[in-house]
Order: structure tokens, then C-alpha cells, then sequence
């Protein structure tokens, strides 16, 4: 048989992402799993997470050795992921639509590269800087006009600085859609005598549905998974689930950073295992987040063909 | 990649000192030391000093948290933890090979954002009641009769706590531990504890993000690492004066301070692992802790044992003079405990 290097060697570097991904699944699966054991489906249901006293002796749940005391709930965690993502997703998604038509549409083709480098440059801020933005500006803005019990940690925070965060990820993308409209779509449109609002609305918009989808998916993945910026701005809530937009939260990804240091001292640790749980559910929440999209951006796109 | 070079670098001086038939080790193997943020600025004025005085010395030095700084040393993979917290007894008494030596004194402000008031007088069980929720209000009927003739403002109370695992946690919820039997029971200690939930608490990152949280949220109140003292007062922060064991209301002065290290001093067991919160003393404050290293006995080669102990009995003599400790608002080891942690350090092989 011939031998192929080139083509040995694609396959080889091609199959090393998948490999990566499923050494993770596996590890998180195996390392978690007497925290999985031991959890049972309160993990998911329960609002209260406690290490317990790591400082006492250990005490040993069905055959399972534990820290006296140790509680692990993560239903606020979730609830706080879930709802800073989608009110990211709510605030960034009629801004980047609207930036990236102002970018496609109205602004002079000389002046356009060096305006959508501006929106790209925000996308490759480091996230620990929005964090601090937040901190300086956001939170104190938001306990002293808008927070009734003026503090502005919290909810709205976390969302707004996601919000800001994805919004060029949307922008860039859908930006990327619209310059490749065909022409003849826009002036067959224009020939009918539509105004430049039903332009963009009905020949331009419709053909760059799919890249939008897309381009949310891929912003809501960066908002689930956003550590650092999250962290200095969500108020850190533990055991109570978010009532308001001014409620302290925690998301999954922030909240594992934040505890990982007392978790190593844990001598049994299960603190450790139950973050690796956590970890596992974030993976899980973050792919049925992708594979709903991308069903709904292939079943909308079946609809209307049919139609 | 700097383990291998470590084990290469004994093996090697090893072979050396063998075939030389040299039996006295060199002190100046590399070393590496990770934990503590809070230890962390010390560390980074101990290590130019010392590296001027003991030529070839090589100390890297990394701020990475209490737990990760433990969690290593029991590795293997860093020579020196640092934390805030000694090893708990299980810990301990599963790995006796590892050692817990305060290396310093160190202390915690409990600061608060009421303008005018500089000096709020409180105790452990007021601070449990406000951080359980149970406590609301500033004109809360406890608060007022520890601070008779203060117009406390009709607010609700916005207790900050910190959200990444610390040794300012750790201290903070052991006196509350210590001076509040409801805390004991439920809430107990350590440097990540489930705070109870209470309305409109907040969690903040790090000292610096408590310091900024307490001036971004006016009523709020907030336990700060004595490092980060200068910070608070320049926010505008009032400081509290806390009920000690004995009864008195004292602030966190170098007097008080002291005052508490002396008391503990000489019942401090021969491991070291000792709280030294609420301490007993008319004038010592109650929120007191020792800086720890935390060290295998056994190390990856004589020559890096040495160079463990060298640096360390280094760290807790002259490493512990006021030209140090000040820029960090630390204090230094009493003598007993300095000879105490001498007695361990002997103990590294």
C-alpha cells in the first residue's frame, strides 16, 4: 500500500480535537463520579451548597468518605447561568443586529473596514477588563439610580457586562452575512419601490437568518462559559435563588474558580469531585444549548422552503 | 518542567557531594514557594533581601491561594505552601510528614461604610447575627447597646463577604465560631463557608474587590485582611472596635496585636497548629492568625532541604523585623513560637 504522509498526517491532527474532547468527558466523568454517587439528583434540585467543615473529621456517607456537613446544591448556580446568559443574549442581540446594519447599510463603503475593526477590537478585550470596567463604572451606576436597596451587584451587572462582551461576536458575524447579500436583492427590492427599511427587512435580513442563529450560539457559548468578568460583578450568591435584575448570583464557571482553593484542602476530596460535577453539568447545559440551535436553525430554514 | 529540574539538579549535587565525600549540603538549590495571596507581598520582599545576603540563592515565589498552596506542597510539586490557615487535624495526622510553621502574625479588620462613625463598637455575636441574617437593621436594639450615645442610621445592613476561598474567611468565621454558639453550630469555619443567605448580601473577589465593595455599597459592612488597612481607611471605611474574651472593646493596633500573639505564645503546642483568635488578654484583639509555611519533612534531596531551612530559619529571624512586617501591617513571632518553629524547621530533611 502507498503511504500517504500528507494525508496520515491531516487525519492525525484532525482526530486530536475530538480525542481532546471526549479525554475531558471521560475525565470529568471518571473524577466526578463518586461525587455523582453520592449526589445523587438533589445535586440538581437543591439550593444550598456546603463544603462543610473541612477543619472536622470526616464522616462517612454510604461507605463514601465526606467532610462533616457537606451539602452540594447547585440550582442557584444554574438558575444564575441560565438567566445572565439569556438576558445578555436579549440586551446584545438588537444592538448587534442594529450595529451591523448601520455598518452593512448606512455607512459610506470607504469609512466601513476601519468602524467594523472598532467593533472587532471589542471583541478581543480580555474579559478580566470588562470586569473591571464593571466594577468602576457599572455597579456603582446601577446601585445609585436603579437598585432599590442600592447595591449594585448582582444580576443585572453580570448580564449587561456579558451583554457588552457578546455583542460584537453577534455584530461581526452578521456583519460578515450581510456584505455578502447578493446585489441583485437589494435593487430588484428597491426596483419594486420598497422603501430602504422593507429593503433590509424583507430581501436582506431573511437571507442571513441562519449566520444570525449562528452567531448567537456562538455568543451564548462565550456568555455560559465567562469566568473572570462575571466573578467581579455577580455579588457572589450562595444558597438563595435570584428573585430581581438586583439580586447577587453566582454562574457555574465563576462559581468552580471561586471555590477550587478551599476545595484542595478538603482531605477527603470530595469537595474537589463535586466541582468536577459542576463541571460536567456546564459541558452538558453548554451542548444542549448548541444542538437546540442548531435545530432550530435547520428547521426554520426546512419551514420555509415548504412555504 | 521545574520538577524535573529540582530532582535533576539534587541528583546531581548529590553525585557530586558523595564522590567528594563532603558531607555538609549546600544552600542553594532552587526553591519554589506558591500559596497565600496574603503572604504573597512579604514573600516578594523577603526573597530580594535574602537573595542579596546568601548569594546563589533561587527562590521563585508565586501567589496562587491558601489551598492551592497546601494542595501542592502535599504534591511535592512546590518546596514551600503558603497559607493562612494551619493543616486540619485529619490532615495532619494522616500526613505527619507535614509540617505547619507560622512564619508571621497577621490580622483583620472589620470595616464598615456609615459615614461619621468611626468607631462602631462590636462582637462576635452581633457580627453572626448580621451575617445570618438575623441582625438587619444598623439601629438593630444589639447594636445600639454596645454603642450607647451613637445615632445609628435606620438602614438595612449590606454584609460583604468574600467569594474565592480565603484565609480572611477562615478567620473571620472562627470568631464567629468561637463567640457565638449559634454560628458554632450551623455555619462553623474555614476559608469557604455557606453563608447563610441574607437579602441583599453580597460576595466580593479578593481583599481589594471587599474594599471596593464596602465603598460602592453605602451600609455595608465587611471583614479586610490588616495588609489592605490603608486602602480601607483612604475608601473611607470606619473600623470597628471588636469585644475581645475578656470583655473590652479593642481596635487592631500593633499593642493589641501583640498583645493577642503574647497571649497564645505559650499555648502553642510543639506543632504549631494553634487559632489564635479571641485570644484571652484584657488589651488583645480578637482577630488575630499566624501566616503559615507549609513544608514536607521530607524534601527531594539534602541540599534542598538545606536550602528550605536555611531561607526559613532566615524568614523567621531576621525576615521578621519590623522593616519587613511594617509594609504589610504584619507583626513579628514572639520568641517562644520563634523557637518552636526552629525546633520544626530542624525537622525538614
Amino acid at each position: 500500500m502507498k503511504l500517504r504522509p500528507f494525508r496520515l498526517t491531516v487525519l492525525g491532527l484532525s482526530l486530536l480535537i475530538p480525542a481532546a474532547l471526549c479525554a475531558v468527558v471521560l475525565f470529568l466523568v471518571l473524577y466526578s463520579g463518586q461525587a455523582i454517587v453520592f449526589n445523587g439528583l438533589r445535586f440538581l434540585t437543591q439550593v444550598n451548597w456546603n463544603l462543610g467543615d473541612l477543619y472536622d473529621d470526616p464522616v462517612v456517607v454510604h461507605g463514601i468518605q465526606v467532610p462533616a456537613g457537606a451539602n452540594y446544591g447547585i440550582l442557584v448556580f444554574i438558575a444564575g447561568t441560565l438567566a445572565s446568559s439569556a438576558i445578555a443574549i436579549v440586551i446584545a442581540v438588537p444592538l448587534a443586529v442594529g450595529a451591523s446594519i448601520f455598518l452593512a447599510e448606512i455607512v459610506p463603503s470607504k469609512i466601513r473596514p476601519a468602524l467594523s475593526m472598532l467593533v472587532e477590537l471589542i471583541a478581543v478585550v480580555p474579559s478580566v477588563v470588562f470586569g473591571l470596567w464593571g466594577i468602576a463604572v457599572l455597579v456603582p451606576f446601577i446601585g445609585h439610580y436603579l437598585s432599590p436597596n442600592g447595591s449594585g451587584y448582582g444580576l443585572l451587572a453580570a448580564s449587561i457586562v456579558l451583554a457588552l462582551m457578546i455583542t460584537p461576536i453577534i455584530a461581526s458575524t452578521l456583519l460578515d452575512a450581510l456584505l455578502q447579500v447578493p446585489r441583485e436583492n437589494r435593487e430588484s427590492a428597491f426596483a419594486l419601490g420598497a422603501t430602504h427599511f422593507e429593503v433590509v427587512m424583507k430581501a436582506i435580513m431573511p437571507m442571513v437568518r441562519t449566520t444570525l442563529i449562528g452567531g448567537i450560539v456562538l455568543a451564548l457559548g462565550r456568555a455560559l462559559g465567562e469566568t473572570m468578568a462575571v466573578l467581579m460583578v455577580s455579588g457572589g450568591g450562595l444558597n438563595i435563588l435570584p428573585t430581581s435584575l438586583f439580586s447577587p448570583i453566582s454562574t457555574i464557571s465563576s462559581f468552580i474558580a471561586s471555590q477550587l482553593d478551599s476545595a484542595e484542602t478538603d482531605p477527603t476530596n470530595m469537595s474537589v469531585r463535586a466541582l468536577a460535577e459542576i463541571a460536567l453539568v456546564l459541558f452538558i447545559i453548554t451542548l444542549s444549548v448548541n444542538a437546540c440551535a442548531k435545530l432550530l436553525s435547520s428547521g426554520v430554514l426546512r419551514v420555509r422552503k415548504r412555504a | 518542567m521545574k520538577m524535573m529540574n529540582l530532582l535533576q539538579a539534587g541528583a546531581v549535587a548529590l553525585a557530586v557531594t558523595a564522590a567528594a565525600g563532603i558531607t555538609q549540603a549546600r544552600a542553594d538549590a532552587p526553591l519554589v514557594e506558591t500559596g497565600s495571596s496574603l503572604l504573597y507581598p512579604l514573600f516578594n520582599l523577603w526573597v530580594p533581601a535574602y537573595t542579596a545576603s546568601h548569594p546563589g540563592a533561587d527562590i521563585t515565589t508565586t501567589s496562587t491561594g491558601s489551598g492551592a498552596g497546601i494542595a501542592q506542597a502535599f504534591k511535592g510539586l512546590v518546596n514551600i505552601g503558603a497559607s493562612d490557615a494551619y493543616l486540619s487535624d485529619t490532615m495532619a495526622h494522616d500526613h505527619t510528614n507535614m509540617l505547619s510553621i507560622p512564619l508571621a502574625i497577621s490580622s483583620q479588620a472589620i470595616n464598615y461604610n456609615l459615614p461619621g462613625i468611626t468607631h462602631l463598637k462590636l462582637s462576635g455575636p452581633i457580627l453572626a447575627g448580621i451575617y445570618s441574617g438575623k441582625i438587619t437593621q444598623w439601629n438593630d436594639p444589639a447594636i445600639a447597646a454596645a454603642n450607647p450615645g451613637v445615632a445609628l442610621p435606620n438602614h438595612v445592613i449590606i454584609p460583604v463577604h468574600r467569594t474565592d476561598g480565603s484565609g480572611d474567611t477562615f478567620i473571620f468565621t472562627q470568631y464567629l465560631s468561637a463567640s457565638d454558639a449559634a454560628w458554632r453550630s450551623t455555619v462553623r469555619f474555614g476559608t469557604s463557608v455557606s453563608w447563610p443567605a441574607v437579602t441583599g448580601g453580597i460576595g466580593a473577589n479578593g481583599n481589594q474587590g471587599m474594599v471596593t465593595a464596602a465603598q460602592a455599597n453605602p451600609y455595608s459592612i465587611a471583614y479586610i485582611g490588616v495588609s489592605f488597612a490603608n486602602q480601607a481607611a483612604q475608601a473611607g471605611l470606619g473600623q470597628a472596635k471588636l469585644l475581645n474574651k475578656a470583655g473590652h472593646y479593642v481596635l487592631p493596633t500593633p499593642a493589641t496585636i501583640s498583645a493577642a500573639a503574647a497571649s497564645v505564645a505559650n499555648s502553642t503546642p510543639a506543632d504549631e497548629r494553634i487559632s489564635m483568635v479571641f485570644a484571652p488578654g484584657v488589651h488583645a484583639y480578637p482577630i488575630v492568625n499566624y501566616e503559615y509555611a507549609i513544608i514536607n519533612t521530607q524534601q527531594s534531596s539534602p541540599d534542598v532541604a538545606a536550602a528550605v531551612r536555611t531561607f526559613l530559619t532566615w524568614a523567621i529571624t531576621e525576615g521578621n523585623s519590623m522593616s519587613f512586617l511594617k509594609q504589610v501591617h504584619f507583626m513579628p513571632l514572639p520568641a517562644a513560637v520563634v523557637e518552636l518553629s526552629k525546633a520544626q524547621i530542624a525537622k525538614i530533611q
